[in-house]
Formats: C-alpha cells, structure tokens, sequence
C-alpha cells in the first residue's frame, strides 16, 4: 500500500459505530430537545409551534430560580467537605508505612458502588420523623426528647442531600488524588528530605502544588455531576417549599409529571446554560493563577 | 492484497450490519404482534377467532386473559406487563408514534384523565357498551367517560376502602369489636378527634386513633368540587373545614404521622398501634399473614364518608384493527362471571353493583373472620359522588397535598396554604386562571 498517510475510508467504517451511536441516542434526543422547547405539546395532542413562549415563562419562574439556588446551596455543602475529606484521606493512605492502606482504600470506596437511589431511599429511612433510626438513637441517648421533624426543616432537609452525596463520592475523588499522588516522582520528596523538611512542609509546598491538576480535574467533573443531582435527593423529596428541589429534579417533575414535555425542555435548555456558565467560570479561575 | 481488502470489507460489513440488527430486531418483532390477528369477524358464527394484545402495569391481568381464553379457545391474548412507573410514558410514546399499539391498553386512576379526552381511546358507547354499566357503581362508571359524557374505559372492579381495625386493639381502647358499632362512633371527623384524644390519654400517648391526618386527603379528595371549573381554578370551601380537622388531629395527638404505605404505617397496621387504618380493599397485601397468623385478626368499619383509591380502566386503542374482537374482551370483564370469579380468587371488589349484592350476606375473607366484609364497602362506595376525570384532578390534588400537608406539620393558617398552593397551580399550569 501507499507509503504517506493511508487515507483508507475503512477508517470511517471502524469508527461509524461510536457516531451511529451518538447521533442515534445523544445528538438526536438533544436536537429534538430543542425544536421541542419551541413547541407546546402534552404528548396527547399535536405540537404547536409557540416559538419563545417557553423561555419567556422560564425566566420569570420564580420556582427555577429556587431550583437553582438549592443546586448551588446542596453542591457547595457537599463538595467542600468531600474535597477536604478526600485529600486528607488520600495523604493519610499514600503515606508508604500505614498498615492496612488497601483495606481502607477499599472500604472508603464501596459507597461509591451503590446506586444513588438506594442511597436516598436509605437516608430517608434512616432521617424518618417517627420510625427513623437517627432519632431514635438520639432519644435513647436522651439527647432530644421529642423526635426531630428532619424533612421539615429546609437545612437539615439540604444538609442530608449533601451528606449522601458527599458521602458517596469522597472515596471515588479519593482514589483520583491517590492516584495523582503516586504520580508525584519520589526523587522531589527524597530532595526535601535531604533539606530537612517536615512532613507538613511537604504536604503543603510539594504535594499540593504538585496536584493542582488533578485538583482541576476533580473540581470540575463536580461542577457538571453536581449541578445535575437527580436521583438522590429525588428520593428524599422535595422538601419544606421545595427548598431541596434541584433543578433536574424540577425538569423531571415538569416533563414526566405534569406531562409539560415542551416546557420541560425548555428547562433542560435552561440547566445547560447554567451549567455551561459554571463550568465556564471554573475553567477561566483554574486559568488565572497560570 | 486483494483477499484483505475482501476481508476488511466482511469485517467492517458485519461490523455496522450487528449495530443496526441491534437496533431493528425488536422493531420488526414488534411490528408482528401489533399486526397479527385477523380480528374478531368470526363472531357472527358464535365463536370468537383471533388474537388480542394487552398492556398493563396489574400482573393480575394475566388470569384475565387466561379465563378469557378457557372461555373462547379461539382467540389468544397475549398480555405485556410493565411494572412500575414507566408504564405510562412508554404507552404514550407507542400512542404517539402509532407503531407497535396494543389492542387494548389499562390506565389507573392516577393519570386516566389525561388520556381518557385523546384521540387514543375508542368511543365504546357506541358499540354499545351502556348496556354493560348499567349496573356498576356510580363513580366506577363515570370515571371511564370523557367529557361529552361517551364511555371510553370500563373497569372491572371497585376500590373502597374503610377502616381497617384489629379486633383486640379496638376492644381495649374502643370497647367492642363489632363493626357497625365502630362505623357510628366514628361516622363524623368530631367524633374521631373526640375518641382520639381518649385512645391517646389511655395510652399515655402510644397509641393513636388514625394513621396520619393526611389520611383526609385521600378520603375527602373524591368527596369534594373538581378542583377546575370551565379554566378556572376551584378551591371547594369544604377543604377550609376539612384543614382546620386536620390540624385539630395533629394537635391532640389523634394521628400517629405515619404516612400512607411507609413502613411504619405498616408496621403500625400489623402491631396495632394504631386503632384506625384507612385502607383501601385491595391493600390487604400489607397485613402479616404469614401461617395463617392474622386469621380473623380485622375488622372493617365505614370511614365518615365513603373513598376509593386507584383503578384499573381498560380501553380499546382506536385505531386497532381488532376493535370488535377487543370489545368482547371487555365485555367478558365487565360480566358479573368475571367479576365474581375475581372477588373469589384475589378478593377484588367488584364494579358491578349486582356482585356485590350477590355476596353481600356470604363473602367472607380471611383476614375478616365472620364479617360481611362487603357490607361496609358496598354501603359507602355507591354514595360516592359520579365524577368524571380530568387532566388536572389529580396532580392539583396531590400539589393540595404537599401545600397542606407542609402546612398541618407547620401549623400554618388556611390563607396561607391557599396562597401556596395557587402559587404551586400557577407555576405547573400556566394556562388556568387561579385567582
């Protein structure tokens, strides 16, 4: 065959099944999306074309704005802590002398496995106001005396939606700075050593520096996962004035339970801006400090 | 060099030709069945040939088509069952494209009244399916018409509910275990915050009179003014004194604040720690009754006014070519045969008015001992009010719940609750005027 560049069309054909793919079932859903946002169907009707109407209800919708503020409140309880959590974790378990470091690498992992559902259905079991084995526990230790009415309060009811989150994911974003740890090379450390650093001295002028990307990484797949929450808090409820309703959670009410599928899609539109301009936010600070 | 451009070819051939077998197979083996049958013209000679499908989400469908079948050899149902939530999107989407339609499709209570004013359904009126309700309970009947009043879905049962009670349990904290006595000392809301506030004294506060005060919803919702009128949203003044009952409940202590099929409500409803469970007939499932252990162990009385909960209504998709063949299926489950071999078999209350009378003074079930379970269902379910459904009935019912029910727990004023939930109606249907 030719000796430069093969410019075979097989190529295309050994690729065409990841494009079939993702034109079949990511780009077409998300162009239908959109003529669908123009539209105002119920899914028993014909769509009616009603061009803006959609986006003009979007942005005055008091509730979206709510969704959207309970988005961000939930994502930062839960990623702050899991950030902090998961580096300490994985400092503590990349250290060369701990015994056991595999089990625990191990057991930290496992919340992860779980699907978030059965994680939400847990924690609603476990925060129940009458048959919940949270207060049940505190009222034998006679810490409260009557049992606490968690899903009414609206912090406690963002406070548990952050803490199965947080609780699910710092093993996973665990694992990402251990292994962006055993990339940093031992001879910067052996340097460090030899110039009589302390163990704290390293962790914050050596290890840390050193992880920014994987910093990076981590922050912002938590960006784009975070601001989409569905299924967990889904299973916790809407909570008092729905003040930990997440915006997916409001599409999904809107498209698959009123059957509002064009305002529905409207809102999808409307999350992807939101998490376009966080996303973009993260990329430019991450950016700066170059 | 040319066996291996051959090879690639195959490969890459073979490659893309799985993809696409993926994706079609299941179209074409669809397209089959919404296809097969060469309808029901055979009724003319008395004996039905053909094949029907079915969808629904009820598994006890299957016993349907089975019994449907030993009565007409010829024709064979073929029942597809969707458990769970999806059922009705995926059914949407098969109305809505056209392919791959069953014959016949069920919708429950939640969501009939967004499909019972499509041009999905079939208007069986006119296939003279009049003559077929014309003994059913009120509401059972009404609730398969569309707004021009044709009948467009049947069902085959009835969902009462009453208070469910353990017998020893009631003779402790009420006195008596007799059911007609309990359904009149419970027969008005006073009364139960009355009694309740003694069974919580007695008890010291660990038995409760009901379940949870949210149980009002579910036994005022259908004894209540349609919740839209010509556009326009209807709040009936009935909800103000119902909310001020509520709250009375959850001040005294009448309620245990279990919620409707948690699992402390059923727990509650097994160890009797609650006198008064509001249960629908059908949820006999949640009752422990393992060795035969709570044999006899219930009782059933009225609820201040009669409720139903759920339902299972059956239609003929339009455009099916088995349409008459289709309607003989109906009609066999709208037949007093069915309906009484269906209480007998799975304890299902009938929709037919003549079942009911029929086993008034014998049917017993297990659970009930010597009790006339019928008696108390029958009695309260044929005062139900004949609404139809709508498009909205049931999702601002349940916005009415969350707003009101926030507010029980809350203690808010009525005034509140009503702005909140116009808020909350506003926001999901912009299209109705709520003020």
């Amino acid at each position: 065959m030719g000796s430069k560049v093969n410019r075979s069309f097989y190529g295309y054909i050994f690729v065409a099944p990841f494009f079939i793919g993702f034109a079949v079932f990511g780009l077409m859903p998300i162009l239908y999306t959109l003529y669908l946002s123009f539209m105002k169907w119920d899914g028993f009707s014909d769509p009616v074309y009603v061009g803006l109407a959609n986006y003009s209800r979007l942005l005055h919708d008091s509730f979206f704005y709510q969704t959207i503020g309970n988005t961000l409140i939930i994502w930062i309880m839960s990623n702050v802590p899991q950030l902090i959590l998961s580096v300490l974790l994985a400092l503590v378990l990349n250290e060369r002398f701990i015994r056991g470091k595999h089990f625990f690498r191990a057991v930290y992992f496992f919340p992860h496995i779980i699907t978030p559902v059965t994680l939400g259905v847990i924690f609603s079991l476990m925060f129940d106001w009458q048959t919940g084995t949270i207060n049940k526990l505190l009222m034998s230790l006679g810490i409260i005396h009557d049992p606490v009415n968690w899903f009414n309060s609206p912090w406690w009811s963002r406070i548990i939606a952050s803490g199965v989150i947080c609780w699910q994911y710092f093993g996973f974003n665990m694992i990402v700075f251990i292994a962006g740890l055993q990339s940093i090379p031992r001879e910067v450390y052996e340097a460090a050593e030899v110039d009589g650093a302390t163990k704290k001295q390293t962790a914050l002028h050596i290890t840390l520096p050193l992880l920014r990307p994987v910093f990076l990484f981590v922050f912002i797949t938590s960006v784009i996962g975070g601001l989409q929450l569905f299924d967990a808090p889904l299973m916790l409820g809407d909570g008092p004035g729905n003040s930990s309703r997440t915006m997916v959670m409001y599409l999904y009410e809107t498209a698959f339970k009123n059957f509002d599928y064009s305002y529905g899609a409207a809102v999808a539109y409307g999350i992807f801006f939101v998490v376009m301009f966080f996303t973009a936010i993260t990329a430019k600070a991450s950016k700066l400090k170059d | 060099m040319k066996t291996k451009k051959w090879l690639m070819m195959v490969l890459s051939v073979l490659l893309i030709g799985s993809i696409l077998a993926g994706c079609g197979s299941k179209a074409s083996d669809s397209g089959n069945t919404a296809s097969g049958g060469e309808s029901g013209n055979a009724a003319e000679s008395g004996e039905l040939k053909g094949h029907l499908v079915i969808w629904t989400f009820f598994d006890q469908v299957k016993d349907m088509a089975d019994q449907f079948h030993a009565k007409n050899p010829g024709v064979t149902v073929d029942v597809k069952m969707f458990p769970g939530d999806q059922y009705q999107t995926k059914l949407l989407t098969a109305l809505q494209s056209g392919r791959d339609v069953p014959d016949i499709f069920d919708l429950e209570r939640g969501y009939i009244g967004k499909f019972i004013d499509s041009k999905f359904l079939t208007d069986l009126s006119a296939m003279g399916a009049e003559d077929l309700v014309k003994d059913y309970i009120p509401y059972v009947q009404e609730l398969g018409r569309s707004q021009d009043g044709k009948l467009r879905a049947i069902s085959d049962h009835s969902s009462p509910g009453g208070f469910w009670y353990q017998r020893d349990t009631a003779k402790k904290y009420l006195g008596t275990d007799d059911p007609d006595k309990i359904s009149d000392m419970v027969s008005s809301w006073d009364k139960i915050v009355e009694l309740g506030k003694k069974v919580a004294a007695d008890s010291g506060g660990k038995v409760h009179m009901i379940q949870n005060t949210g149980d009002l919803f579910d036994i005022e919702a259908y004894n209540t003014q349609p919740w839209v009128k010509d556009g326009k949203l209807n709040i009936d003044p009935k909800w103000q004194t119902i909310y001020q009952t509520q709250l009375d409940i959850r001040k005294n202590n009448v309620d245990a604040k279990l919620p409707f099929m948690s699992a402390g409500w059923g727990n509650a409803l097994n160890d009797g720690s609650v006198v008064l469970t509001s249960m629908p007939a059908w949820a006999g499932f949640m009752v422990d009754n393992k060795d035969d252990k709570a044999k006899g162990k219930y009782g059933v009385a009225k609820t201040p006014e009669g409720f139903y909960s759920g339902g299972t209504y059956r239609g003929i998709y339009d455009k099916s070519k088995n349409k008459d063949l289709a309607y003989e299926f109906i009609k066999y489950i709208a037949s007093e045969e069915w309906q009484q071999h269906n209480l007998e078999k799975t304890g299902n209350m009938p929709g037919n008015s003549k079942v009911y009378e029929a086993n008034l003074d014998t049917y017993k079930s297990p659970l009930f001992g010597d009790e006339n379970v019928l008696k108390p269902y029958y009695e309260t379910v044929v005062k139900i009010p004949a609404a139809k459904a709508d498009k909205y009935g049931e999702d601002i019912m349940s916005k009415w719940r969350k707003v009101a029910g926030d507010g029980v727990t809350n203690n808010r004023s009525y005034d509140d609750v009503v702005n909140n939930f116009k808020k909350e109606v506003k926001n999901a249907f912009p299209e109705l005027n709520v003020d």
